[in-house]
This record gives structure tokens, sequence and C-alpha cells, in this order.
């Protein structure tokens, strides 16, 4: 701890900033200038990983206090407008709301990538992948759906939907793309992973609705389907069925996401030594996994976890700092 | 007998009916959604407005309220120290509630504090006092008027049904549209449940004073307020106190939902938990249970206590009281000034440090790994249980909810509007059967049919489920007290065991994604129903039992041909109180995979589709009116 501040302070001594914010020791040491940073952490490992990085960074360098809300994904928009949240560090495009809080009513900011690109796909275990190479396209699963039958599904093969509150397309997609599949919803993602890593582990068949980064992926060998590519022919095709219509401007595999911070109007305005970092503040895929995992996976104090990465990780703290 | 005929014709119709026949477009109001969508645009823009009206103004004032209040109250809890809120709590239940009370309670903060939660149970703790103090601020005013007025009762009564009827999980978008999220949405949530049992439980008490007291205080000149005052209140005040009882009890029911819109504490880590940490988020449930224990028998433990028709007081006696009040007060304040002057801790620490070592002060972190391992077992598919969990998952969806299900969903729309109207009518009259059909074509109209036809035959299956068992484990109960006082505590547990913990172990035991739902739902009604079919089968009048033994009947012929037969009015009561529990519940079951309107819901709060989310919240209201009316019988309308 003493360490880090002193590091802290000789990396801003040499750089000298010219922020009124005054000298590097009043800031090291805390005082007024930073205050309370409230972050929302969303529902998932990754998100615990990087905001409890955050908050190790936060509290130990430039002494704010850091209060962490729970607050689901779509609903933080409005907490962030009332400027009851400060910061969401993992936003996975939410394209309706940007549309509505940030060029809408400007009360919510962009805040940059947090360097961390999402994912989403359909995937199946590995073991399930080399019985069935052709399965390595999604053309290979038409004909092959029986395959994927549980009693929950009838006559048709199970598709185990994603968690409710995630950007997803799936029932449009497989209608799109004439799969005789049954979309089966598992709920949240902790019940949807009940159900593919209990047939996983029977070494059954099953397809899924699922994502990188995940600290899962390090536990469980899976491989993905790929959907049809996103060409110049189907730029406009959609990754988000929230708004319904026609299923064939879904019929594209999804986009890469890159994966938002927001801040608050309010907090971006407060010059707040803690809205700097948290610009700065970038983490690669990596990173977030191996916190993930330890917090999710090692059941680590998420708030060890991120002091533990930070000890490690002081180049890139610094970076954050400057 | 009436009622199969209606199944039976029902049946016929799905089989003989051919084509499709489901709700029709033309009968669907298709704007809904999107109109529903603009309000909560409009809603938003009033209530951030710089200068909100009145309304919106009110609105604003009772969030800041619930808001202050609850800071406050938690603010107060960690100034008092963990040392101190223990000798509080448990020296003023000893005072007022007596020895036993008193330890339960200080066990209750103890294990708190070893588990590992004492923050989170004090934030839990504050956001529930506060909850039932403005829930008793309504409530018990309210309840006075519906106690003098039977016109007032009469109308308010509606009212309060439908505010218990309706799944919690369906109001809290609306909630968090006029409210935000945070504290003050978790309390107004909580209220909405909370509030009915106040106001019934105080006019049933106010009621329960006799005339002659009232009669002898108007005789000797009593204004209208002094005999509310000096004679209603003062007789009606053990009811009162049950009224403070039962609405913890509601509240405390709600506190995990309210983790969904920002309350935090206990609720908060049960429903985060659920993603991160399963064994953290069972931890945190228990604690809720242990809290509602305490709760419960200290509440009750000072209204039996301090009931004023039971203790007659000497001058001398009333003189040792007041002494005895101030010497508690006193021990709380010298104990919290002592435990802040040695420096304790606002929360209990994790950890004790002396010079030379630091012990771990909680068994947080071996709790955890208990469960765990046992969470562990649960999750492996090679494990015993799961051997049998697995089948009877998949037994109960493949002969039960998928034939129901397509019964209801893929019958002509009119067999079934029809046939449930027709059992209304013969089990319950003509008024109830015009609400049921009523409330079934809004259901059509607002466009989710299938879905709610969905969620009925989950419905159904789970109250079959709660309905046979609860019966036969009641009767049980009724023809043995031993029985009956080893089920108290467990059926205790049920209630309060918030849904979403037990769901937990049964997403891996049963991994059908409707079947979580239902089991949880059934564990959740089937106390209730349990305790009224007990109930009735005690209440049969012992002369027809008299008369059945002397006729040479054995005790299953008593049972099967006497008892039973007579309980039927509990039973039915039984079977519409456990409907409406189980709907309560398989909503819940949305996050869970129950998919239909739970589902819709859980989207509409995580996904911001606001208008679907309201028109499912809508249809479980009349879903849930519908099924009440269906089976509510004969039975006098005014009973609570």
């Amino acid at each position: 701890m003493a360490l880090l501040v002193a590091l802290f302070a000789a990396a801003c001594g040499e750089d000298k900033d010219d922020q009124s914010s005054g000298s590097s020791e009043n800031a090291a040491a805390g005082g007024k200038d930073c205050g309370k940073v409230v972050l929302n952490e969303q529902a998932w490992a990754g998100s615990t990983a990087n905001t409890y990085i955050a908050k190790a960074v936060l509290e130990d360098n430039l002494g704010c206090e850091v209060e962490i809300t729970k607050i689901a994904e779509i609903p933080v928009f409005q907490a962030m407008a009332d400027g009851k949240v400060d910061a969401v560090l993992e936003d996975w495009q939410h394209v309706d709301e940007y549309k509505k809080y940030i060029d809408g009513a400007g009360t919510v900011v962009q805040g940059g990538p947090l360097g961390v690109e999402g994912h989403i796909g359909w995937f199946i275990p590995k073991y399930l992948m080399d019985e069935n190479p052709e399965f390595k396209s999604w053309e290979g699963l038409k004909g092959k759906e029986d395959l994927f039958k549980t009693p929950e599904s009838g006559d048709q093969g199970m598709f185990l939907g994603g968690d409710p509150s995630y950007v997803q397309k799936d029932k449009e997609l497989i209608e799109a793309l004439g799969l005789n599949f049954k979309h089966v919803t598992a709920g949240a993602e902790p019940a949807q992973v009940a159900r593919w890593s209990q047939l996983y582990k029977q070494k059954k068949p099953v397809i899924f609705y699922w994502y990188t980064p995940q600290y899962l992926n390090q536990e469980y060998d899976l491989a993905e389907v790929q959907l049809p590519p996103r060409t110049d022919a189907n730029q406009d095709c959609k990754d988000d069925s929230k708004s319904g219509g026609d299923p064939e401007q879904y019929k594209c595999e999804y986009d890469v996401t890159v994966i938002n911070k927001l801040f608050s109007k309010k907090f971006a305005d407060s010059k707040s030594p803690a809205y700097d970092m948290l610009s700065k503040f970038e983490l690669t895929n990596e990173d977030q996994e191996q916190v993930a995992k330890a917090i999710a996976g090692d059941k680590v104090d998420p708030e060890k976890a991120g002091q533990d990465w930070v000890e490690e990780n002081q180049d890139k703290v610094d970076a954050w700092l400057n | 007998m009436q009622v199969g005929g209606i199944v039976l014709l029902m049946l016929l119709g799905y089989l003989l009916v051919d084509g499709d026949y489901s709700w029709p477009v033309s009968l669907t109001w298709q704007e809904l959604p999107a109109k529903l969508d603009d309000a909560q645009t409009w809603l938003l823009e009033q209530r951030t407005a710089p200068d909100p009206n009145f309304f919106f103004a009110i609105l604003d004032g009772f969030r800041a309220l619930a808001d202050w209040l609850v800071t406050a109250l938690t603010d107060m809890l960690l100034w008092l120290t963990w040392v101190g809120t223990i000798a509080a709590g448990t020296l003023l239940v000893l005072r007022f509630g007596g020895w036993r009370a008193a330890l339960i309670t200080f066990l209750a903060f103890v294990s708190f504090a070893v588990m590992g939660l004492w923050e989170e149970s004090m934030q839990t703790l504050a956001l529930m006092s506060a909850a039932v103090l403005l829930s008793l601020a309504i409530g018990i005013p309210f309840g006075v008027l519906a106690g003098r007025s039977q016109r007032f009762h009469r109308t308010i009564t509606p009212v309060l049904d439908a505010m218990q009827i309706v799944p919690a999980f369906a109001y809290l978008m609306p909630v968090v549209i006029l409210f935000s999220v945070g504290p003050a949405a978790a309390v107004i949530c909580t209220m909405i449940y909370a509030v009915p049992p106040a106001v019934r439980i105080t006019a049933l008490g106010i009621r329960g004073v006799t005339a002659d007291s009232v009669e002898a205080a108007r005789a000797f000149g009593s204004t209208a307020a002094q005999t509310l005052f000096k004679v209603q209140l003062p007789l009606a005040r053990r009811q009162l106190l049950l009224s403070v009882n039962q609405t913890i009890m509601f509240a405390l029911s709600l506190v995990v939902i309210a983790g969904l819109i920002g309350g935090r504490g206990l609720g908060d880590v049960v429903t985060n938990g659920l993603y991160s940490n399963a064994a953290l988020a069972i931890l945190a449930g228990i604690a809720i249970v242990i809290m509602a224990i305490a709760l419960d028998r200290a509440t009750s433990a000072i209204a039996e206590r301090t009931d004023p028709t039971r203790r007659h007081l000497t001058d001398r006696g009333k003189r040792h009281a007041r002494v005895l009040t101030l010497a508690t007060f006193a021990g709380i304040l010298a104990t919290v000034f002592a435990a802040r002057a040695l420096g304790a801790d606002s929360v209990y620490p994790d950890e004790f440090e002396t010079s030379t070592t630091v012990y771990t002060a909680t068994i947080h972190d071996d709790l955890l790994r208990w469960i765990q391992d046992a969470l562990d077992y649960v999750q492996d598919p090679t494990s015993f249980i799961f051997g049998i969990t697995e089948p009877l998952g998949n037994f109960i969806l493949e002969n039960l909810l998928e034939p129901l299900r397509k019964l209801l969903v893929d019958s002509p729309w009119f067999v079934v509007l029809g046939g449930l109207t027709a059992i209304a009518f013969v089990l319950s009259g003509l008024r109830p059967a015009i609400t049921t059909l009523l409330m079934l074509t809004a259901i059509g109209v607002m466009g989710v049919w299938p879905e709610a036809m969905d969620t009925a035959s989950q419905v159904l299956v789970a109250t079959a489920i709660a309905v046979l068992f609860g019966i036969v484990i009641g009767v049980w109960a009724a023809e043995s007290p031993r029985v009956e006082r080893l089920l108290r505590p467990l059926l205790d547990t049920l209630q309060t065991l918030p849904q979403l913990v037990y769901i937990i172990p049964f997403i891996y035991l049963m991994p059908v994604s409707r079947i979580p739902g239902i089991v949880a739902s059934v564990l959740y009604a089937i106390p209730v129903v349990i305790r009224l079919v007990t109930n009735g089968v005690r209440g049969v009048p012992p002369a027809a039992v008299e008369a059945a033994y002397a006729f040479g009947a054995s005790r299953m012929q008593v049972l099967a041909k006497v008892k039973v037969p007579l309980a039927r009015e509990s039973i039915m009561l039984g079977v519409n109180q456990g409907i409406i529990l189980v709907l309560a519940v398989v909503v819940i079951g949305g996050l869970v995979g129950s998919g239909a309107l739970g589902d819709m819901i859980a989207r509409g709060l995580q996904r911001n589709e606001f208008g679907e989310g309201v028109v499912a919240s809508l249809a479980i209201l009349a879903l849930g009116i519908a099924l009440d009316r269906v089976t509510r019988g004969r039975r006098d309308p005014s009973r609570a």
C-alpha cells in the first residue's frame, strides 16, 4: 500500500500535471479532490472483475470512496441519467438506449472503449464438433436437429437461449435459417450454464447461445458454429431483435461488440480525478478473464482479486493515472 | 361432478374442433405495447422535468422521504456499533417480550455476525423497518376507518385483494418508472404488499371491540375521538400489534424482490449471488429466515405480554414497570457509549487483531465452503439424487405440463373461455363467472393469450401437486398433534425462505426449464394449504365424528366419509389460496426459464421493453383474478 502511494506520487511528480487539483501529494493522499464514485457492476463475472480493478485503483491511488451498485443493464441508464450511478465500465452496445440517453437527453456520455471485445455466437461442446465436423458451419446442422432433442423441446431440437437480459436474436435466426430448433429459455445466465454444463458433463449434445470473454471458456472446451458471415451484401444486418420485425434482417453472425464505458453527464462534468482515470481505464480480454476466473471460479474475494491484479500490472495502472 | 362434465366437454372441443382457432388478431389491441412505451417516455420526461407538476412533486417528495428514512435508519444502526445494536435489540425485547424472545433475538444477531453478513443484515433491517413504519402509517388509519365504516370497508376490500394478488414481480416496472431505482423503490414495492394485512387486521381489531364498551363510553359522554383513542384503540391493541407482526412478515418476504431494483442488503446478495456465487445467495437466504423467525417471535411475544386485557397492573406494578423501562434504556445507552469509547466497529469485523495474532471472527468462509460442496454434489449429473430428480422432472413435464399446456394453448380459444367461465359459474356463482369471462377476454385483447395459457398450465399443475400433498399432510397433521408440532418449524421456514433460494438447487436437480419454478411454487404454497386443511379437519363438529364411530365406522372411514367431506369448504379455500400463491412464484420462475408471462416481465424489466412488460403484468393480474374467481366457491366474500 505504502509502496503504491509512493509509486504513484513518483509517477505524478515526473509528469508535472498542470491540473489545479494541486500537488501529487495531495491527490495521492485523497482529500476532497475525488470524493465518492458510484460504479455499477453488471450481473456477470467479467463485469465484477473490471469494476473491482477500477475500485482498487480509485481507492488506493486516488483516495476516492467507491460505492458499487448492482442495477440491471437497462435500468442503469436511468440511474445514470438521475445521477445515481457515475459509471458503467462494461456496456454491450445498447444502441436503443444510446439513442435515448446519449444522443437524445444527453444525460449519459460515451466513455470510450473498455478495450475488451465481445463476441456472441452459437456454441457446442468440442467433443460434439469432433464427432460431427460438419457442425463447423450452420448448414451442417440442417437435418441433424434431432440430435439435440430433449423432453423440453418435443420433436424438435433444443436450442438453449441466452439470459433474457442479453443482446440476442436467436429465435429470429433459427426461423430465418429454416432450422428445426425450438428456442428454449433457461432464464438467467447461471441457470443456462447449469443446463448446458450438465449436458456437457454427460457428454450429450447441446447447442447454446454463448459469448467471449467468459471465464468458463477456460474450464469447458467449446467450439463455435459459424453463422452466415457479414459481408458487404448484408451490411444492415441487425444483432438485437428487441425491436422485432422480419426475421430476415437478422440473418447473419453477431458482429464483434466493442464494449464501451459510459459515464453520467454529471460525473463527466465534475472534473474529478476519478473521471480522468476511468477515461483512460483499459483492459484486454485476457486481463478480464484472468480476474473473472479468480473471482467466480476460484472464489477469491473480488476486492482482493482486483488488488492482486493491480499489484501485478503496475505498468498498466500507471498509464491510466497520467 | 358438473365440473368433470365441463372438463370433458373442453377435451372434446380440443379433439374435435379442427383448424387454427388461436385468439383472432381482429380482437387484439395491437398498439397497446407501443402506447405503453410512449406513456413511459412521457412519465420519465415528467418525472425528470426541472419543475414537475403537483402529482410528480408528491411522488418525488415521497421518494425523498423513503430514501431519507432508510439512510437515517441505516446510519443509526451503524452509529450504535455492532455491540450496541445487539444490546439494544436484546434488551428491548427482554423488557417487553420476555426472556425467551430475547434469547432468540440475541442468537439471531450473533448469527448475522458469525455468518459474516452483519452489514447486509443491518441494511435489510433498516429497509424493512422503513417499509413497515410507512406501511403502518398508512395501514392503521385506513384500518381504523374500515373498522368504523362498513361502506368504506366494502369499497377498499377489492383494492386490497388486487394489491395482494398481483405478484410483486409484476409491479416492479411501474415502480421503477415512477420512483427510479434505489431504496425508495424497494420500500414502495414492499408497501404495496405489506399495507393490506395492516389495514385488514386493524379493521378486524377495531370491530372486535365489544359494542358494550363503545356504548358505555358513549353513555358517559365521550366524543367520537375520545371513544376511538381511549376505548377502541387500547382494547384493540393486541390486534394492532398482531398487524405489526404480520406487516413485518409480509415485508420480509419481499426483501429479495427489492434486491432486483436497488434495495441493498441481504436481498441484493441473494439476487446477485444467483449470478456470481450461488452459495453466498443461499447463505444470505438463511440469514433472511433467521431474521424472520426472530422478528416473528419477538413481536408476537411483545403483543402477548403487553396486552392490557390480560394484564391488570396495580399502581405499584406500574411504577415497577416504569423503572424497568428506564433501566432498559439506561442499559442500552451505557452499552452504546461504552462500545464507542472502547472503539467497537460500526459493523461486526471479519477479524480481530491482538498484538500478536489475527483471529478470524466469522465462519463465513467455512459456511460458504460447505454450501458449495452441497451444490457441487447436486450439480454432478452422475450423483445418486440426480438419477431420481431428473427423470421425475421429465415425467412431470411430459405427462402433466405439456398435455395441459397443449390443451389450453391449442384448444380453440372460445372453448377455453367458455369452459373456465362455466366452471366459475358452477363452483362460485354468476358474478364470479362474469368476472372470469371479462378477465380472460382482457387477456386475449392484450394479445398475450398463448403466453397466459402457458402460465396457467404451470399454475394448475403446481396447484394440483400442492393441493394433493397438502391434503394428505394436512389431514395427517390434524390427526396427530405430534406431526403438526414437527411440521411447524419446517412450514415456517418454507414460508419465509426467499423462493429464489430454493429454486437454486432445483435448477441443477431438475434441469428442465419450467420445472424448478413449479417445484419452488409448490414449496411456497404447500404450508398454507396444509394449515387450512388441518384447521378444516379439526373444525369438524365432534358430534358428527362421535356419531360415525357409534355406527361402527373405522378410523379411515371416518376420515374419508365424514371429516374430509365436512372440511370441504376449508379444502376449497386451500385450493383457492394455493393458486394465488403459486401464481406469484411461477412468475418469478421467469428468471430461471419458466418462459411465458414471467419471461416477458423479466425481459421487460431488464431490457426496457416496458410496454410488453406492463402488458404481461396486467395479464398476470387478470389471470390471478380469473383463477381466484373460478375457485373461490360460494364462501362469504367478506371473509379475509
